[in-house]
């Protein structure tokens, strides 16, 4: 049952197209990311629905009602911003307590609902410290609490990780994630972290110069990728020409993309690369050009046939260590090829041998 | 609500705030601004009995007086430039890059003389080196002989010690931020010393040197008191304008707009012309490796404790003679040996209104700055279309115009119907507003811009409405830039001579005007205490606006 549905959305400024035609809906408390580029429309996009930006043309819906005819102000979406904007002058609770008071919630129940959001994002022993002590982390903290709190009828997420180092940004987008669960609402997430949105959403939206490239579960987005632009910017993809490696014409087949994990190393002594490695296994041979050890997996860059190809070993033995100019085989199922044709569309192929 | 929709959209239009600010801003420039130029254009081809006609600009061109005028503003304006830039960089680096005792001192002296009253720097001037002049006398009975100060060399000295805080407060802020890394960088890559300085450190700085300059030629230019009083027949635009203005017998507004209208024309042309020297000269250096100040030894150190020391009390000189001529005793205006409060009395028994109606005026003008100088600011700095770069670039106007200028203006399309003004307060609070509005935007959209929208945007999206938004926001986290904006407005304000001075009538005379009246009738003691009060007010409101901005002399300018 879809309870946003955004229609047709398009968006110019001047000769340019930020948003070109743009629709999908999203169920109660669906976790729908937008993924895409820097420059794809996706935090236009946002913003129109937060009422920042005004479309060009189309329809927003929320709850089956008009949402561009409301002022911003009264739209009952909650925001969490790239740049956490957090106000500097009122203290982590005041942040906090902020949309409740425009709401004319009762101080009693503001203190209640205040401490209890605080709790809710770990920052209760900061409540009354003003923000500009606190760590890009706890600051964020906050824009979720105050975010939260007002229970708005839709949250939208800018990039909220986005400035935030490596190791808090795995712990906040799982903290994030388990709030919205809880409060099921339903959360619109901007990102171009394809790691990111792979990990966090219910729903993918990929996005790439105003269009929608593909919409679907992570599963879809990464298995099935409807687009060789979606093949690509999600995850990695060795591409190559349709006849290349002895593989079979297929009709429509511009180009065929196979990801790193599913190369094998076919070479005695590569371990845990070579298993599974079934009947009808198509073979390359092919020169070693840099190999890179990274403890859970290695990669592998090989010269063959004019393609240079990446392939990635899961949990290599620690002893591995191939120097370049070897001479390796690597071998795929080619039910692992996902078949492109010239305009970039996927083509249904059965390749099973 | 309003018939000035500006890029209706498909949807209904809203009655937008910010709007309406935009409508408003653009009612007050036209009716301040563009009306009283443009009248000033007009006035300027007409003769006396209004017939069209080039032959105020023929005057202007043909006659030697006014030719002379012509060329003596551009003498006093590269003159001056020459020399503020002189001291100024001299102070810079010095106060930037060498170890100076005393350097806090410094600095305040270097802030008295940019706050200095206008006339008594060149009165004090007059007063040591004048016909007169202690010093010159002092000197003489020593048998030494040295010619009275008056004159075009004079007027330049005077430029050179006066504008010189322009240059040295933006250099040594670009000195001071200049990469040290840079210049071992080019230490390491073989440049000697010397030519270190040219190639690294002086384009760094050119940015800073040549703002500064500008601001010292476009006040050297428009500076009305100093050309008066120590010109002695050494005539400059701004004097003519008032000279044509204000004659007795055969009073010609037409030759005194065409008079101002030459020397925006010349503000102008020398704003476009650093703007774009400037325009790609702009550097972002990482400050990693801030410079150090070095401590030098021997004769060198004594030489750049003299250059630093002479420059700063040269400069805050006058505010120090003044300070010490109001505590002499007088006689009416005959000073008398030894020291008295008798020129305070003076002032509280017969010019109280005189005092307050500068308290009056400031205050009011301020006001308006603030209020108005805001939320300008905010619509500049946060609606970036074609409509209010064009506000923008309108704003620069007044920013160029001599006060002179904004005085002939306001006359010009204040003294008939359908708006009369000449001779109300309202015309010299108006004067002040208009010729301060644009420090003021761009203080404020300054301000904002370190805001950035989204705080703003959180508001809304918490469910307050665009002004509520603004109003619990924006305005608490931009307040103390705004009240240290209108303090530095308020020195500007009761500072304010040349405008005043062509609008003023008996009842709204205010303080510099009436140091300038006293100066010419001889009258020293009142003009000196006037001036101190002035100094007084002056520190006051930068000592506030720097415990709330922090110390930033830069923020003067």
């Amino acid at each position: 049952m879809a309870y946003l549905t955004v229609d047709g959305a398009i968006k110019r400024y001047g000769a340019t197209t930020a948003l070109n035609g743009v629709s999908f809906s999203v169920a109660k408390g669906e976790f729908f990311t937008l993924l895409g580029p820097s420059g794809c429309g996706k935090t236009t996009l946002l913003r129109s629905i937060a009422g920042f930006s005004q479309l060009t043309e189309g329809r927003v819906d929320l709850a089956g009602h008009d949402l561009l005819s409301v002022p911003p102000h009264k739209r009952d979406i909650g925001m969490v911003f790239q740049d956490y904007a957090i106000f500097p002058h009122l203290t982590v609770a005041e942040n906090v307590a902020f949309g409740l008071k425009a709401r004319k919630v009762a101080t009693s129940e503001i203190r209640g609902r205040v401490a209890e959001a605080l709790a809710t994002v770990r920052l209760a022993a900061l409540a009354d410290r003003l923000p500009a002590a606190l760590s890009g982390g706890q600051q964020q903290r906050i824009g979720i609490a105050r975010a939260m709190v007002v229970k708005p009828r839709l949250l939208l997420m800018d990039e909220p990780l986005s400035n935030l180092d490596a190791k808090l940004r795995l712990d906040l987008r799982d903290e994030i994630r388990a709030i919205q669960r809880t409060i099921g609402i339903a959360a619109i997430y901007v990102t171009h972290d394809q790691e990111e949105a792979l990990a966090i959403s219910d729903r993918i939206c990929v996005m790439d110069h105003g269009c929608v490239e593909q919409i679907g579960t992570p599963q879809q987005i990464y298995g099935q990728p409807a687009t060789r632009f979606v093949a690509s910017f999600v995850g990695t993809m060795n591409l190559l020409a349709p006849a290349a490696f002895g593989l079979p014409e297929v009709k429509g087949v511009a180009q065929w993309a196979l990801r790193p994990e599913r190369l094998r190393l076919a070479e005695a002594g590569a371990g845990a690369g070579e298993r599974g490695a079934g009947n009808g296994a198509a073979s390359i041979a092919g020169t070693v050009e840099h190999f890179s050890y990274l403890g859970r997996e290695a990669h592998l860059t090989v010269q063959a046939q004019g393609h240079r190809l990446v392939a990635q070993i899961g949990a290599p033995p620690p002893d591995l260590a191939i120097e370049a100019g070897r001479q390796i085989r690597l071998s795929f199922d080619p039910a692992d090829l996902h078949g492109f044709d010239a305009k970039g569309r996927r083509v249904q192929a059965e390749l099973a041998a | 609500m309003s018939a000035i929709a500006v890029g209706a959209t498909r949807r209904s239009w809203r009655p937008d705030f910010w709007t309406l600010v935009a409508v408003g801003a653009w009612a007050i420039l036209i009716v301040l601004l563009l009306i009283p130029l443009g009248l000033v254009l007009v006035s300027s081809f007409r003769d006396e009995s209004g017939v069209l006609t080039l032959a105020n600009w023929q005057r202007l061109f043909g006659s030697t007086r006014y030719f002379n005028a012509f060329i003596n503003t551009l003498i006093v304006g590269f003159g001056g430039l020459a020399g503020a830039l002189l001291l100024g960089s001299v102070m810079a680096f010095c106060m930037a890059r060498i170890q100076i005792a005393g350097g806090r001192f410094v600095s305040m002296l270097a802030i008295l003389a940019l706050v200095s009253p206008p006339f008594i720097g060149a009165y004090s001037w007059i007063v040591l080196f004048g016909s007169g002049g202690i010093v010159r006398q002092t000197l003489m009975s020593w048998g030494i002989f040295m010619p009275p100060i008056y004159g075009v060399w004079g007027i330049l000295i005077v430029f050179a010690f006066k504008f010189y805080p322009y240059v040295y407060l933006l250099t040594s802020g670009a000195l001071a931020n200049v990469n040290r890394s840079l210049e071992e960088a080019a230490e390491n890559l073989g440049l000697t010393p010397f030519q270190r300085v040219l190639q690294i450190s002086f384009p760094l700085v050119l940015p800073a040197l040549s703002a500064g300059g500008l601001l010292a030629l476009i006040h050297a230019i428009a500076d009305f008191g100093t050309p008066r009083l120590l010109g002695r027949g050494f005539n400059v635009l701004a004097t003519e304008a008032y000279a044509a203005y204000s004659a007795e017998i055969g009073s010609n507004l037409g030759m005194a707009t065409t008079l101002s209208l030459a020397l925006i024309l010349m503000s102008m042309v020398f704003v476009f012309i650093q703007r774009f020297m400037s325009r790609k000269n702009v550097y972002h250096s990482n400050l990693i490796n801030r410079p150090e100040k070095i401590r030098l030894r021997g004769f060198a150190n004594v030489a750049a404790h003299a250059a630093v020391y002479v420059i700063a009390l040269g400069g805050a000189m006058p505010a120090i003679i003044a300070a010490i001529y109001s505590v002499r005793k007088t006689n009416g205006p005959v000073f008398q040996p030894g020291f008295g409060l008798d020129s305070y009395r003076r002032i509280i028994a017969t010019l109280g209104d005189v005092v307050m109606n500068s308290l009056m005026f400031s205050g009011a003008s301020v006001l308006l700055i603030v209020v108005i100088g805001t939320l300008i600011g905010c619509l500049v700095a946060r609606r970036n279309t074609a409509q209010t770069s064009l506000l923008d670039a309108t704003l620069m106007v007044p920013y160029v115009m001599p006060g002179i200028v904004v005085g002939v203006a306001f006359i010009a399309a204040f003294n008939t119907p359908p708006l009369v003004m000449t001779g109300t307060a309202a015309i010299i609070i108006l004067s002040v507003f208009i010729r301060r509005l644009p420090y003021a935007v761009r203080s404020s959209a300054a301000a904002l811009r370190q805001v950035g929208p989204s705080m703003e945007e959180a508001a809304i999206s918490l469910g307050y409405s665009p002004v509520q938004a603004f109003l619990r926001v924006t305005i608490p986290l931009i307040l103390p830039g705004i009240i240290a904006g209108a303090m530095l407005s308020f020195v500007t304000a009761v500072n304010e001579l040349s405008s005043s001075l062509v609008l003023y009538v008996g009842g709204t005379i205010t303080m510099p005007v009436k140091i300038y009246i006293a100066i010419n009738d001889g009258d020293y003691g009142t003009a000196a205490s006037l001036s101190t009060i002035l100094l007084v007010l002056s520190a006051g409101a930068i000592y506030l606006a720097f415990r709330l901005l922090g110390r930033d002399e830069r923020a003067l300018l």
